[in-house]
């Protein structure tokens, strides 16, 4: 017979009740997680397995006929090292102006607060109308402000068509995208700078060390954390950057500027084979994946982590 | 104070007849529109109509929602597939067979054959829409492009409205000289790359896109020497048209700096954008090639039904009923002035079309634009022939893609011909 102390529920010592709390705290992120990311990641592998052209539509199972379609297709491995390239030319570009814009910003002079916030303007400015500006801007038939500069200059006799050639396409969607993004990383790298103690730079100078010293052995060693992470998501960020490119080529002329997020993109909704959409999908998050763990593993600042 | 029980009941018993009233009352069909005339003036025009019609329809509650033609073609099955679509969906030949190809239409036949009886539907209006033991869509106006012109710019350059193509690309070049494009032509991988390419296709006799056993013929000597002609007319186009879409085309016009556009109206932007003189504004068929019959393309702008609630039914035959009346109908085409033409025998004769200022300023333009419309032809619809496949091809923009490689990618047409006819192919697999 079960006296009543049977009936109490176990006592958890301090140590299991904390630790109760803390899966508590993050369940709800948990849940989050599962319904925006392994929710659809598990939906997009199991299209990929059918043959499903039109959203709505059914189909049956598939298998890996469209992995198959996919691996052996040029176009998609044309546009994996376009995005390849994107991601590099965005990282080299955006690392200069933000990298130039930060150090410049860390030092004092009448305007920089105004200059810290505003700085950040171009980042804030919805997509649609930074494309309606730069359009303006490269405008060449009649109007636009950079062909009249450029003949005003003379540094060429009649208007550039900056989208008339692949690779002119490329450069300046990788400039107007670096444009777009380059505040965001200032902002992080500044913060950054300004966490680092006056003093280092100080005790170095009274040592004799030069500006490009102070640099290399100050300022950089301890930025590493941060240039880590930016590294990371800045990479991550600009492989799925779609809206600019679709909005100023629509992946043209011909496939020049089709990047992985824009073929995804055609194949889904302009192709109507979204079950191949759906492979592609999971192919490219494969990919990032192994980029992500290949990036930690060579960049991961040893002092951080 | 005591209040009696029978006196509460019967306060009760008018507050529930007053409140089931009420409900009565309020009861209204709503209708939903989807349609891409996206310019603000467009928008308007079709907002003060809806007025009309709601006020003078109670029980009808009509509103819209402009959509963008570069994402109906995904937005459109997803809104579907979500069960948020819209009841009515404006429509262009190529983009009904998606819809209906996944059951998402509902046919319009009776209302089709009640306007026919009242107004007359031109048959070619008609006939694009009509397939699978249905009609898919309700006409609304037609849309054809046409060469325009500077009329002051050829006079000052002593050339003459071209004809042919040798007239044509000699006329470009007398016109090109410093800050003026002799043409301005697009070669984005658009939707107006598709028409205008497809244009020159049909005045180089390459009009059929299919063969009639429903395999692409896109592939041929006809189809290649358009696409050749393109690129030799590109090259005098400005070197940012690449990127162009309609609205670039039309601000070249307006600012002189293209001397011809192929587009389908320049009307609006020429009048409130310049200080042109209607006189001066040229309008006259696409030239063709010299072993080719003149055309153009042209096609009907629709409405599909996508609910099949009868009461929502019933609300859209009369919505359009009011909307193809003729004192209705012509407002509704001057929403663009010089864009939109009658499909209907009644609308071509309507006073409301022909009473606009601008229509009036610029009839002898609209005529011609009317003339050159009764030889238009649409990739997909040609010969009597009806290939719904086309929609996977047109969502693509594939002709322009084509355009693409020969006029940015240097690629012999001949070769673009045979690329794109695989990618076609591909497409409707």
């Amino acid at each position: 017979m079960a006296t009543p102390t049977d009936r109490q529920p176990p006592r958890l010592d301090r140590r299991q009740r904390e630790a109760l709390l803390g899966f508590l705290f993050i369940t709800p992120l948990l849940l989050w997680l599962v319904a925006t990311i392994v929710w659809p990641l598990i939906a997009s592998i199991h299209l990929s397995l059918q043959d499903v052209r039109i959203i709505g539509t059914t189909s049956e199972f598939i298998g890996l006929d469209n992995y198959g379609r996919v691996l052996g297709d040029d176009r998609f491995w044309g546009a994996v090292g376009r995005s390849g390239i994107w991601i590099v030319g965005n990282a080299i570009l955006q690392t200069l102006l933000a990298f130039s814009a930060a150090l410049a910003l860390k030092r004092r002079f009448p305007g920089v607060r105004v200059a810290r916030t505003w700085i950040i303007l171009s980042w804030i400015v919805p997509t649609v109308v930074a494309v309606v500006i730069w359009r303006f801007l490269l405008n060449a038939s009649g109007g636009g402000l950079i062909n009249p500069l450029l003949i005003t200059l003379g540094l060429t006799e009649s208007g550039v068509g900056f989208f008339g050639s692949g690779e002119t396409a490329f450069a300046t969607l990788v400039v107007i995208n670096s444009w777009r993004w380059f505040p965001f990383i200032t902002v992080i790298l500044l913060a950054a700078l300004l966490r680092v103690p006056s003093d280092l730079y100080e005790a170095a100078s009274i040592d004799g060390a030069s500006a490009a010293a102070q640099f290399r052995y100050i300022t950089l060693p301890l930025l590493q954390p941060t240039l880590f992470v930016v590294g990371l998501i800045g990479t991550l960020l600009s492989f799925n950057v779609f809206d600019v490119i679709w909005l100023l080529t629509a992946g043209g002329p011909s496939s020049d500027t089709t990047t992985v997020p824009v073929m995804i993109y055609e194949t889904a909704f302009k192709q109507f084979r979204l079950s191949q959409a759906a492979a592609m999908s999971v192919i490219t998050a494969g990919l990032l994946v192994a980029f992500a763990a290949f990036f930690v593993k060579v960049a991961k600042p040893k002092e951080a982590f | 104070m005591r209040i009696r029980t029978p006196l509460i009941l019967g306060a009760a018993t008018a507050v529930a007849v007053s409140a089931l009233s009420a409900g009565t009352v309020q009861a209204q069909t709503e209708l939903l529109i989807w349609h891409m005339e996206q310019p603000p003036h467009r928008v308007d025009r079709i907002q003060e109509l809806l007025d009309e019609f709601n006020a003078a329809n109670p029980g009808i509650v009509v509103r819209q929602e402009p959509q963008n033609w570069g994402e109906i073609y995904a937005k459109a099955p997803a809104a579907v597939a979500a069960g948020n679509a819209p009841d009515l969906l404006f429509a262009i030949p190529d983009f009904a067979p998606l819809l209906q190809g996944i059951g998402a239409l509902q046919p319009v036949d009776e209302i089709v054959a009640g306007l026919d009886n009242a107004h007359g539907f031109y048959d070619a209006a008609v006939e694009p829409y009509a397939y699978d033991g249905g009609i898919w869509a309700v006409p609304l106006y037609n849309m054809a492009i046409s060469l325009w012109y500077h009329r002051p710019m050829l006079e000052a350059a002593g050339v003459t409205p071209p004809e042919t193509w040798d007239d044509w690309v000699a006329a470009v070049e007398t016109l090109s000289t410093d800050g003026v494009h002799g043409i301005g032509l697009p070669a984005n991988r658009h939707l107006y790359t598709d028409q205008t390419t497809y244009a020159l296709m049909v005045n180089a006799g390459a009009s059929e896109l299919y063969n009639d056993d429903g395999t692409v013929r896109f592939d041929n000597p006809e189809t290649a020497a358009a696409l050749d002609f393109y690129g030799r007319l590109f090259a005098f186009s400005p070197p940012d048209a690449a990127n162009w879409t309609w609205g670039e085309a039309e601000a070249c016009f307006a600012s002189q700096t293209c001397a011809m556009i192929l587009q389908f109206t320049v009307i609006t932007t020429y009048d409130t954008q310049t200080d042109g003189d209607p006189a001066d504004l040229g309008v006259v068929a696409i030239p063709h090639a010299a072993s080719a019959d003149g055309g153009t393309i042209s096609y009907s702008n629709g409405v599909m039904l996508l609910t099949d609630d009868p009461e929502k039914r019933a609300a859209t035959e009369a919505f359009l009923t009011f909307l193809m009346e003729p004192e209705t109908y012509g407002r509704f085409l001057n929403m663009e002035p010089g864009l939109f033409l009658p499909v209907t025998e009644t609308g071509a004769e309507a006073d409301s079309f022909w009473s606009d200022p601008m229509a009036e300023r610029y009839r002898p333009q609209i005529e011609t634009m009317l003339e050159n419309s009764q030889a238009g032809r649409l990739f997909g619809f040609t010969s009597g022939n009806i290939f719904p496949s086309i929609a996977a091809i047109s969502a693509q923009n594939l002709i322009a893609q084509a355009t693409q490689a020969v006029v940015l990618d240097d690629m012999a047409a001949v070769e673009a011909a045979s690329e794109i006819q695989e990618r076609m192919e591909d497409a409707i697999r």
